[in-house]
């Protein structure tokens, strides 16, 4: 019979960190502790980085090779990483190396192309967003939608500056909805979110939810 | 130990003691003493749907990592995605899994691996995938709006941490006509997901998937042990507007404050 000692050995060693590092968060002594186990945490995280993009960089060369219409994203995608991890590469060799300025050519891209990129993208999903709100009524009439389209237009109306939507009464009625029913459902969402996390948390720790290995 | 630290322990205490309680008392394991969420009802039907017509589901589980609150999100992402691949293993075609960190990625891949060998899925081609899409808000989902276009993907779950860039995603599966079922815990994002999806889950809805997906008794347990915990916090509000109207809210403070 074969006795497969990784799985007890891997759900004690997660289970007693687990259970250390929220102690030390109650309990002063187990304080220091709990920033070592954290830390090491951090560090291995880092490493996934890693592994994360070589998974990214098989299966988009994967979709290279499949008769796919999505394959030219695929190439443009590779040859991008691997474009900004050589150039990076030789920042990192003229920065530590050289002695020339830090990061120059990364820091150019960051500037020039992710940035710009990001930033039109954000303006689109201010379009969505608002569009999402409009046709909220086509997805569900119920009541709750209804409240939720007429609280979105009237918080929107008293957030105007140019008439006629400058009228006094909207930002009190605005003020009043951010600063009661939208703050009291928040916190209300928060305590059901605080719940739910805290019962995961218990499962894990209890062995019941295992995202590490059998 | 400090008045909040003795606090929390309480709380953990009272919880743990709560699930296994309900766990005990309640031996019937067929029946279900939960109220309705349409979202997980749909995804069960989604799952007929895709193996009657032989096509794929989506799930994506956020970009949330695991040094912070979003942890909890991703956990109750990643084990929706194990009810899912356990209920799908009939299905043609296995379940497609996204993410946007690289240790939920995998932690992902994980899942399915040994989801697929609970399941005995020996065809190694029929395995279900986990990818990393991308690491940043904006390049996840536009990564993640290749897979929804896919026409043979049938629905959409997206469970996990997900920020406004969730807009995207969910529209996307409104213009491919496929459902979209959404959960997450920022509060921000959850409004949009409300707006945009088809079957949203709100709030504490999105760390209910055991119980609602799987047989076990453990799950319902702890659902129970939450609604407990939800009446003594009811219970603890009600009773302090009631002594503040009453003027006794300063005694309570005093007391706080040690200079009884």
């Amino acid at each position: 019979m074969k006795i497969d000692l990784k799985s007890p050995f891997s759900t004690a060693v997660a289970i007693g960190v687990g259970i250390i590092v929220l102690a030390g968060y109650f309990i002063p002594s187990f304080t220091n502790v709990r920033f070592i186990l954290l830390r090491t945490g951090l560090v291995l995280a880092a490493v996934a980085l890693l592994v994360g993009i070589i998974n990214l960089i098989t299966v988009h060369i994967k979709k290279l090779g499949a008769d796919s219409d999505n394959s030219g994203y695929s190439l443009i995608l590779v040859i991008s990483l691997l474009a900004t991890l050589v150039i990076g590469i030789i920042d990192m060799v003229q920065t530590y190396l050289v002695g020339k300025p830090n990061y120059q050519m990364t820091g150019w891209i960051f500037t020039n192309i992710q940035l710009p990129i990001e930033t039109s993208l954000l303006a689109v999903t201010a379009i969505s967003l608002t569009y999402a709100a409009a046709s909220i009524l086509r997805k569900r009439m119920d009541i709750f939608s209804i409240v939720f389209f007429f609280v979105v237009l009237l918080v929107l109306l008293g957030s105007f500056s140019i008439p006629p939507a400058t009228l006094p009464f909207l930002h009190v009625i605005r003020e009043w909805i951010l600063r009661v029913p939208a703050l009291g459902g928040a916190r209300g969402l928060l305590l059901g979110i605080a719940l739910g996390t805290i019962t995961t948390g218990i499962r894990v720790l209890m062995g019941i939810d295992r995202p590490y290995g059998e | 130990m400090s008045a909040t630290g003795f606090t929390g322990i309480v709380i953990i205490v009272l919880f743990v003691g709560l699930m296994v309680f309900f766990s005990f008392i309640n031996k019937d394991r067929k029946t279900k003493n939960l109220r309705p969420i349409p979202a997980y009802d749909k995804i069960i039907q989604e799952i007929k749907v895709a193996v009657e017509d032989g096509s794929q589901l989506h799930i994506s589980l956020g970009r949330g990592g695991i040094t912070g609150p979003e942890f909890a999100a991703a956990l109750a992402g990643l084990g929706i995605l194990k009810k899912v691949i356990e209920k799908s293993s009939v299905c043609d075609q296995p379940p497609i899994a996204s993410t946007g960190n690289p240790v939920i990625s995998i932690l992902a891949q994980d899942t399915i691996q040994r989801s697929s060998k609970a399941i005995s899925v020996t065809d190694h081609d029929k395995n279900p995938s986990g990818e990393l899409i991308g690491v940043t808000p904006f390049s996840y989902a536009a990564g993640t709006l290749s897979i929804i276009r896919d026409d043979n993907v049938s629905a959409n779950i997206h469970t996990g941490w997900f920020g406004n860039e969730i807009i995207w995603i969910t529209t996307a599966g409104e213009r491919q006509s496929s459902p979209t079922i959404a959960g997450t815990s920022q509060l921000t994002a959850q409004s949009v997901i409300y707006a945009s999806a088809s079957d949203p889950l709100i709030g504490e809805e999105l760390f209910a998937g055991g119980a609602y997906l799987g047989e076990e008794k453990i799950y319902q347990a702890s659902i129970s042990a939450q609604d407990v915990v939800r009446w003594i916090i009811i219970f603890i509000i009600l009773a302090s507007v009631l002594l503040n109207i009453l003027g006794i809210n300063t005694f309570f403070e005093n007391v706080l404050a040690g200079s009884m």
